[in-house]
C-alpha cells in the first residue's frame, strides 16, 4: 500500500547545519497492519513519518500510496491526500488552544465544507467513540494527557482516513494510558485501516497489537521485525 | 456555492475563535489601528466639510461683485451705478447689497447685518432671522427671543426673531442677522440709494472677463470681485491649512507604514505552529490564507469602522476639538460655528485604500511564507 524507493531526506541542504534524517531507504507498509518505526532520538523516525504522510518531501527517492507516485505531486494534491488518506496523531498532539474539544476535532474537515451539524453529529461519535463526548464542548486546555491523546485520535478519524498516522503518541503517558491507546488501535486495525507510529517505547513495540516493527539508526533502516 | 459559503463559515468561525485566542494582542492592534485611522479621517472630513461649507457660500453668491473703493478704502456705492452696470450686454441682473458688521458691547459678540435678496426671507420692519451662534453667544433660553442692540444712533432698537437659520449653513450664517431694507437704514443711520456694493448675475459665466473689462470702463475707481476670485481667496486658505493637515497625516501614515511593516516581519511562534497543525491535518495554503485574510479583513475593517465613526463624531459633534487650533484657525468667527455633516465619499474610499488594503496586504506576506512551507518544516 505505500511503499518508499531508495528515500533521503536532507535538511538546511547546502548549508552549514546540513543533516542527513534519512539515507536511502526502502521500505514497503502492507494495509490494514500496525507498524511501528522505532530507534533513538535523531534515528530519523519523525522525518520518514513526514515523508510517509506527505507533510514533507524527500530529497531523493519516491514514495508511493496505493500504487501512485505521491512525493512528486503539487502541494494542492498532497493537501488533498493528507486530508483523505492520512489522520494525524503527534506528539505533542498538537490541539488548537483556546477552542473546544469537538471544535478541535471538526477542523480537518472544515476546508471541505460539509453541512455544519452532519459534521458536528459525525465529530461527536468519534469522541463518544474514544470516551470524550461528555467532554465536547470543554477548551482543550482543561483535558488531562490521556483525554487529549484521544482528542487527537479522534481528530485523527474525522474524516474517515484508512491510514493513522502517530508520532510517539504514548511519548507521555503512563502504562494505563499507554494500554488503552493499544487498545484503539487495535479496534482501528480491526475496522480494516492501517496504523503506522514511531516509538522508542518497548510496551509498545512489544505489544501483541503491533505486526511490524521497523528499526531504525543514524537515518537508516537497520532491521525490519515482522 | 452553497458548499463555499459553508466553507467559508468556518472559516470565518474559526477566526473569531482564533481572535478571541489573542485577544489581549489583537484588542491593542485595533485600539492603535483605530488611533492612526481616526487621525487621518478626521483630518479628511474637516477638510470635505469646510470645503463643503466652503461651496455653500459660494454657491448663493453672484457671479460678480462691485465695491465702490475711496483711497484704497471700501466705501459705499450709489444706487445710480446699479443702472450703469444693467445696461452693459450680458449682464442678467444687478443688485444693490446692504451689509456691514455690528460690535454688540453686551455680549462682546461681532454680528453681521444683512438686508436678504432672497424673496423667500422678504421681513416686515422689526423682524430678525438670526445665525445659529448668535443665540448662544446671548445664552438665549430660547432661541425666538428679541434682539436688542443700540444702533449707530445710540438707540435701544428691538427686534423680534422670526427664525433662527439651521446648522447646515453654519459657516455662512453663524453670526448673521437678518433685518429688512429699512430697518438696516434706520439703524446705520444710511441715505436712501446707497449701497455696501452691488451684486452682478452674469449670462454666460464665460464673458465675465469681456463684462468686467467693460464695468472698469463704466466705473474707473471701483473693484470687481469674480466669484473665481474668491475660490482661489479660499484656495489658498485651504491650501495653508490643508499643509498642516497633510503633515498630520503623513504622520499617520508613517505611524501606519511601521505597524504594517511590524506585522510583515513575521508571525508569531503560535501563530506559524497553529498554521502548520492546520496544514498538517489537511487544510491547504489557500484555506489557510483565507482564514488569515478573514482576521485581518476583521482587525482592519473592524477599526477602519471604530476610526471612522469616532472621527465623524469627534468632527461634527465634538467641533474637531482636538485639531481645532490648528485647522480651524482661518475660521473662527465669533460666535463659534458647528460644521455641518458632510463626508466625501471619495475620502472615505481613500481612507480605506490607504488603511485597510496595505494592511491586509501586510499580513499576506509572512502568512504566505508559513502557509507555503512544509508542514513539518512549520512544526520543527
Amino acid at each position: 500500500m505505500i511503499s518508499l524507493k531508495t528515500v533521503s531526506k536532507l535538511y538546511n541542504e547546502g548549508r552549514p547545519n546540513e543533516v542527513c534524517a534519512a539515507r536511502d531507504i526502502d521500505l514497503e507498509l502492507a494495509r490494514n497492519k500496525v507498524t511501528v518505526l522505532t530507534g533513538p532520538s535523531g534515528s530519523g523516525k519523525t522525518t520518514l513519518l513526514s515523508m510517509i504522510g506527505c507533510l514533507t518531501r524527500p530529497t531523493t527517492g519516491r514514495v508511493f500510496v496505493d500504487g501512485d507516485m505521491v512525493s512528486g505531486l503539487p502541494e494542492k494534491f498532497q493537501t488533498e491526500l493528507r486530508r483523505t488518506k492520512f489522520g494525524f496523531v503527534f506528539q505533542r498532539f498538537n490541539l488548537i488552544r483556546g477552542i473546544s474539544v469537538i471544535e478541535n476535532v471538526m477542523l480537518p474537515a472544515a476546508p471541505l465544507g460539509p453541512e455544519y451539524h452532519e459534521l458536528r453529529e459525525r465529530a461527536q461519535n468519534r469522541l463518544e467513540r474514544l470516551g470524550l463526548g461528555a467532554k465536547a464542548d470543554m477548551p482543550v486546555e482543561f483535558l488531562s494527557g490521556g483525554e487529549t491523546q484521544r482528542a487527537a485520535i479522534a481528530r485523527a478519524l474525522i474524516n474517515d482516513a484508512p491510514v493513522l498516522i502517530a508520532d510517539e503518541p504514548t511519548a507521555n503517558l503512563d502504562t494505563v494510558l499507554t494500554e488503552r491507546f493499544l487498545e484503539i488501535v487495535g479496534e482501528l486495525q480491526a475496522e480494516g485501516k492501517t496504523v503506522i507510529m514511531t516509538s522508542h517505547d518497548p510496551r509498545i513495540w512489544q505489544s501483541s497489537h503491533v505486526n511490524t516493527v521497523v528499526r531504525m539508526q543514524d537515518g537508516r533502516i537497520i532491521g525490519v521485525d515482522a | 456555492m452553497k458548499h463555499w459559503l459553508r466553507r467559508q463559515r468556518y472559516l470565518a468561525d474559526f477566526t473569531l475563535a482564533a481572535l478571541a485566542r489573542r485577544r489581549v494582542k489583537n484588542t491593542g492592534l485595533i485600539v492603535i489601528y483605530s488611533i492612526i485611522v481616526f487621525v487621518l479621517a478626521s483630518a479628511m472630513m474637516f477638510s470635505a466639510a469646510l470645503r463643503n461649507e466652503a461651496g455653500t457660500v459660494l454657491a448663493k453668491s453672484p457671479e460678480l461683485i462691485v465695491q465702490q473703493l475711496v483711497m484704497g478704502r471700501h466705501e459705499m456705492i450709489s444706487g445710480s451705478e446699479i443702472e450703469k452696470l444693467a445696461g452693459i450686454r450680458g449682464v442678467a441682473s444687478v443688485k444693490g447689497r446692504l451689509w456691514g458688521y455690528f460690535y454688540d458691547s453686551v455680549n462682546g459678540a461681532n454680528y453681521t447685518f444683512m438686508v436678504p435678496d432672497d424673496e423667500s426671507y422678504a421681513l416686515q420692519p422689526g423682524e430678525a432671522i438670526l445665525g445659529g451662534g448668535i443665540g448662544e453667544a446671548r445664552d438665549f433660553t430660547w432661541d425666538t427671543a428679541p434682539l436688542f442692540v443700540t444702533s449707530l444712533a445710540g438707540k435701544m432698537v428691538k427686534f423680534n426673531v422670526r427664525e433662527t437659520f439651521a446648522d447646515d449653513s453654519a459657516l455662512l450664517t453663524a453670526d448673521l442677522v437678518l433685518i429688512s431694507e429699512a430697518d438696516f437704514r434706520s439703524f446705520f443711520n444710511l441715505p436712501p440709494d446707497v449701497w455696501t456694493d452691488i451684486g452682478v448675475t452674469i449670462r454666460n459665466e464665460l464673458e465675465i472677463a469681456t463684462i468686467v473689462g467693460k464695468a472698469q470702463l463704466v466705473m474707473p475707481n471701483a473693484r470687481f470681485v469674480t466669484r473665481s476670485d474668491i475660490e482661489r481667496t479660499y484656495q489658498r486658505l485651504f491650501d495653508w491649512r490643508e499643509g498642516l493637515m497633510t503633515a498630520l497625516a503623513a504622520a499617520g501614515v508613517l505611524a501606519f507604514a511601521i505597524f504594517a511593516a511590524e506585522k510583515a516581519s513575521g508571525l508569531s511562534a503560535e501563530e506559524a505552529r497553529e498554521i502548520g497543525i492546520l496544514k498538517a491535518i489537511g487544510w491547504d495554503t489557500g484555506d489557510v490564507i483565507a482564514m488569515k485574510l478573514w482576521e485581518g479583513g476583521l482587525i482592519s475593517f473592524g477599526a477602519f469602522l471604530a476610526g471612522t465613526v469616532f472621527a465623524y463624531l469627534h468632527v461634527f459633534s465634538f467641533q474637531a476639538g482636538l485639531f481645532e487650533p490648528i485647522l480651524k484657525g482661518w475660521a473662527v468667527i465669533y460666535p463659534d460655528f458647528a460644521l455641518a455633516p458632510h463626508v466625501d465619499g471619495l475620502q472615505l474610499a481613500t481612507l480605506f485604500a490607504i488603511t485597510v488594503i496595505p494592511y491586509t496586504a501586510a499580513t499576506l506576506v509572512p502568512i504566505w511564507r508559513a502557509a507555503t512551507a512544509d508542514p513539518d518544516q512549520v512544526m520543527r
